[in-house]
């Protein structure tokens, strides 16, 4: 059942074909799997009971959502030891929306430690694996939504962008992966990691799915200044697949195989798959350029997104102190306490970006890295707007090929020339923009995603886009195969 | 010589409170000086100093403050359930006095 | 006496009143009871956000108004970051970049001289949780973490502790004028944090700056201002100097001196960036002219206004204008006509000294101007006389009613002179013996003539009134 869209389930709920109930010991059922396999879950809500079916699309539909939004009554640790008890007593907003829709969850799910990973591999349950392919990564920080999306477990899950933690897992599960415009979703709820930065989400198997979720989640929310009210756009009623006439561009100091000259194998394929999905979207009528971007400024992008991230991180994670919640730390000063609670509490990876973030936000560092990273942020925002004046959205294949393997995965600095390739998505979170990534076939038999990424509170005319492109491919609810192994 | 030395990176870390293992701290300072590079190439722009900051994801944003109406406090044993050590209706840490005096 | 000239900054962190914080719903008010306001936003529960209270934003603008200050096109704010028990965030949402008020500037009258007291920056923050120490631990209560906080920053431009302590005075009087605090320095709601320096008179560079934290009096901003002058002078004195350091110290109230807390070395590296959850806010002129309308006429203003439009002595006014109520009371006594000096002695003589017996406001004192006017009124036109003023006045608060009601006709003075015309006449005509004793030189025959007209008036007759027409028809 759990394979189906979340409308064919809508039809078979209203007409008793299945309950609500049923839908949910199926979602348990396949969690408790999954978790086996893949470890993709924090918490799996064994106590998840189905409700009475309403007109609403999502009632009754169980769905998963990342451990980092505040779930009243049930455990949510951000994936971090420093929360490894914590049970909030209010609820996020965008969890709260899906609640008056009668979305039933039945799973918390594993991220990066409080989103600040791309590998899925620092979480404090440990490593979530691709349903793919166990030897490799889900990708993050979103990582067990991903999976459990892509393993067939519900038709979505709820996830958590700051640089690409949504979009990038997304491709590497073979999956839908949105993240609406800034702001159309309220972040009241969502455990902070970098606040200019992060959205809110969803991970789903079909663009029409995503749209009805956000449709749901979104809204403005007084509890969040940066929410804006976004009751003229709906999402769904957008879907028409007409895309004739529309304008998209891709950058070519990213993508032309001359930026590349040792280039092997895998990038070769991914790339030549990307380009022939360009093709696909040209055959619907969609114009597509090519654009050059100054490079000095596509360069800045990782280091851009490194001083931003860490430095709001530092701050934004100064309340994990294990005084109010989590864990007691042990000394005999509280400052010994609050020492000892950091200390023991956050992995490797996070104290390592909390010291990168400590050194930029230096008094003396400050206006060199960090406002300087404000300021060539501005640069490439201003260029992206200038661009969507004349064009729909930009398209770019996600990464430089499927996921990585697990074993050797460190998550650093890219200092390749393949870096900007890896990690253009952090432009969608520079400025806010709506970016959807969908699936895009395989390279090595596995998943790899293409994205297309528009103008703040265009995500109607995104959605759309990347509907019609789905459409022209036979990877729209794609559940994960094995076999695939190596 | 190296720009960053292991006691620079322990002062960082311990401005945030956080302490780190030999091995912590030599991995941060094997990365710091690729990390310090690759941030360089924000401040190698053309004439990055004449840019506003960026300091909002949506600028051109308006918004309404919120009306000074108040709500209902949030429930006592809801405020305190989280915590390892509270006495009555606070949380309890070690008298502070004493380390400001330190 | 010092030798050296002081130089003097002053940091007022003063709590707004408002019914909300500032970036929570919780509401904002004194209790007793531990953690009784308070929201999850107030304990930095995870995934929390602010959200800015506009009644706080309009309150700091308004005292950036009256402070001259030079008020932003946007209101945004800034994360000042540090690890406190007290500060639940590890940080505080202040302002520092663009703050609400700068550059601003406000006259203060001293004994005998105007001061120019110079305004570097008004800002708008939030307060911190208070701790409660006990011997072996500290207990948190949150009701304060996220009250609105106005921190109120002068250039160093006082030269004593006089002056210093005479603009914290006027601000707090002012702010209460503006109705945005309750500045109620017992309870905590204004702070201060002191700067000291001293230098040769002829110098021109300033000396070493020493400062004070967490002042919680003004007695204790003065006593903390003349000890450090006293210590640093005596430093210098000794050809010591070097030994003043920049460094920042604490008053201790029981020894009256400050003690060392940390130096410049250890200062805190506060890490401010701009708080990207509040977007910027756009102050437009119109909210900015409607507040502009909505300010009173300030305490300094009135003092002047009183003397020399009023016509009021300074000691007067200076009990008037101490108190908004009282000034406001005051001038709607004028706007109902009342006469200017009765009506600051009526207040200062019976209605303060009677608040101040009940230990009562006077918001809820009984007897209106309107009411009073009642009163003044009669006793004006000489109808009555000022005891029975007085009387009336004593009986309207005794019973809560109108002071119309006691004024009736029976015990109303007579003060029309054709009708005690008549009754001297007729008394004159009964006493013509006691008239020729008169007119002999038996000059204590006219008081028995006005107690034959008082006791025929049954005390009521106006006695000038009486006098006079005695005097008149005695004469011929």
């Amino acid at each position: 059942m759990m394979d189906k869209s979340i409308k064919e389930l809508h039809e078979l709920l209203i007409n008793n074909k299945v309950s609500s109930d049923d839908l949910v010991k199926e979602a348990l059922a396949k969690s408790h799997t999954l978790q086996e396999k893949c470890n993709a879950f924090v918490t799996i809500l064994d106590d998840a009971k189905g409700v009475s079916v309403n007109d609403n699309l999502l009632s009754g539909i169980p769905y998963g959502i990342k451990d980092n939004y505040s779930t009243k009554g049930i455990l949510t640790t951000g994936s971090s030891n420093t929360l490894k008890d914590y049970v909030p007593f209010f609820t996020a907003t965008a969890v709260k929306n899906l609640e008056k829709c009668g979305a039933v969850p039945v799973n918390k799910t594993a991220l990066d430690e409080f989103g600040m990973g791309g590998t899925g591999t620092t979480c404090h349950t440990g490593n979530v694996l691709n349903p793919w392919n166990q030897k490799r990564m889900c990708g993050g920080s979103s990582s067990g939504s991903a999976c459990a999306v892509s393993a067939g477990v519900y038709p979505y899950a709820l996830g958590s962008d700051t640089g690409d933690s949504i979009r990038k897992p997304a491709a590497y599960c073979g999956i839908v992966g949105y993240k609406p415009t800034y702001g159309m979703i309220s972040r009241y709820g969502l455990f902070p990691f970098a606040s200019s930065l992060d959205h809110c989400g969803v991970l789903t198997r079909r663009v029409e799915d995503a749209a009805i979720v956000v449709d749901a989640m979104k809204g403005k929310d007084k509890k969040d200044l940066t929410s804006f009210d976004s009751s003229n756009i709906h999402l769904l009623d957008s879907l028409d697949g007409n895309v004739s006439g529309k304008k998209l561009f891709y950058i070519k100091e990213i993508v032309d195989f001359a930026n590349y000259p040792n280039i092997d194998d895998t990038l070769k394929k991914h790339l030549d798959n990307y380009f022939k999905t360009l093709d696909n979207l040209k055959s619907l009528g969609v114009t597509i350029d090519s654009v050059s971007i100054d490079k000095t400024l596509l360069q800045a992008i990782p280091s851009v997104y490194v001083c931003l991230s860490c430095a709001e991180a530092t701050s934004n994670m100064s309340n994990l102190t294990g005084i109010i919640f989590g864990p007691r730390g042990k000394g005999d000063n509280v400052m010994e306490i609050i020492k000892d609670h950091r200390t023991k509490g956050f992995s490797t990876l996070i104290k390592r970006r909390f010291v990168i973030g400590s050194y930029i936000l230096q008094k003396e560092n400050q206006e060199k890295y960090f406002v300087n990273a404000q300021r060539v942020r501005r640069l490439i925002v201003d260029k992206m707007k200038e661009l969507f004046k004349e064009y729909d959205g930009l398209i770019l294949p996600v990464g430089t090929g499927p996921a990585p393997y697990i074993d050797g995965s460190v998550d650093h600095v890219n200092n390749s020339d393949t870096s900007i390739l890896e990690e253009h998505l952090q432009i969608g979170n520079f400025g806010g923009f709506p970016s959807i990534t969908i699936p895009n076939g395989f390279v090595d038999n596995l998943p790899v995603g293409i994205n297309i990424t528009g103008n703040c509170y265009d995500d109607a005319n995104i959605l759309n886009i990347a509907y019609a492109l789905e459409g022209t491919m036979n990877y729209k609810g794609q559940i994960a195969k094995e076999g695939t192994n190596e | 010589m190296r720009k960053f030395t292991k006691e620079m990176v322990d002062s960082y870390a311990d401005k945030l409170l956080i302490g780190l293992t030999e091995e912590e701290n030599k991995l941060v300072l094997d990365e710091f000086d690729i990390i310090d590079k690759n941030m360089e190439l924000i401040t190698k722009i053309p004439n990055i100093s004449e840019v506003p900051p960026m300091t909002h994801t949506l600028d051109d944003f308006t918004y309404e403050l919120r009306e000074d109406e108040y709500e209902e406090s949030i429930n006592i044993d809801d405020a305190l359930a989280n915590s390892d050590s509270t006495e009555g209706r606070q949380i309890k840490v070690p008298n502070v006095v004493e380390v400001s005096k330190k | 006496m010092s030798n050296y000239k002081a130089v003097i900054g002053l940091e007022m962190h003063c709590e707004l009143k408002s019914n909300s914080k500032v970036f929570s719903p919780a509401k904002n008010g004194y209790s007793e009871i531990p953690n009784f306001n308070i929201s999850e936003i107030d304990m930095a529960f995870p995934g929390i956000l602010p959200s800015v209270n506009k009644e706080s934003v309009r309150s700091a603008i308004m005292a950036s108004l009256v402070l001259n200050c030079k008020v932003p096109e946007y209101m945004y704010f800034d994360r000042k970051n540090y690890y406190y028990p007290d500060l639940p965030k590890g940080y505080q949402i202040t302002q520092m970049h663009d703050p609400v008020g700068t550059n601003g500037k406000i006259l203060i009258d001293m004994d005998g001289y105007t001061k120019e007291v110079l305004i570097h920056d008004i800002h708008l923050e939030e307060d911190s949780a208070s701790l409660d120490h006990y011997i072996d631990a500290s207990l948190i209560d949150y009701n304060r973490a996220g009250v609105p906080l106005l921190e109120l920053v002068t250039e160093p431009c006082f030269n004593n502790a006089e002056e210093a302590v005479a603009f914290l005075e006027y601000m707090r009087l002012v702010y209460k004028y503006l109705g945005i605090s309750d500045a109620d320095t017992k309870m905590g709601q204004i702070r201060c944090d002191v700067n000291v320096s001293i230098m040769d008179y002829d110098a021109k560079e300033l000396g070493t700056k020493v400062e004070i934290k967490n002042v919680n009096s003004f007695q204790n901003v003065k006593d903390a201002i003349n000890y450090e002058i006293k210590r640093q002078s005596e430093l210098k004195d000794e050809g010591r100097y070097s030994e003043v350091e920049q460094e920042t110290r604490r008053f201790d109230e029981e020894t009256l001196t400050t003690v060392r807390m940390r130096n410049k070395v250890d200062a805190i590296d506060y890490k401010y960036f701009v708080e990207p959850n509040i977007p910027k806010y756009k102050i437009t002129n119109e909210w900015i002219e409607e507040i502009k309308k909505s300010i009173p006429m300030l305490p300094r203003e009135r003092k002047q206004k009183y003397i020399n439009e009023y016509g009021l002595s300074e000691y007067d006014t200076n009990i008037i204008i101490k108190n908004k109520e009282y000034a406001d009371y005051f001038e709607e006594c004028l706007n109902l006509g009342m006469d200017a000096k009765t009506s600051a002695n009526y207040l200062i003589v019976n209605i303060i000294a009677y608040l101040n017996k009940f230990n009562m406001e006077l918001k809820d004192f009984f007897l209106k101007p309107k009411y009073l006017k009642e009163i003044i009124d009669e006793l004006i036109k000489g109808n009555i006389s000022s005891k029975q003023a007085k009387e009336i006045f004593n009986k309207a608060l005794d019973e809560n009613k109108e002071p119309k009601e006691f004024i009736s006709k029976e015990n109303s003075q007579i003060s029309d002179v054709n009708e005690l015309n008549n009754i001297i006449d007729t008394i004159l005509n009964n006493n013509q013996s006691q008239i020729e004793l008169y007119k002999n030189g038996r000059s204590n025959i006219f008081d028995y003539f006005v107690g034959q007209v008082m006791k025929e008036t049954r005390g009521k007759a106006n006695p000038t009134i009486v006098k006079e027409i005695l005097n008149d028809k005695l004469k011929n």
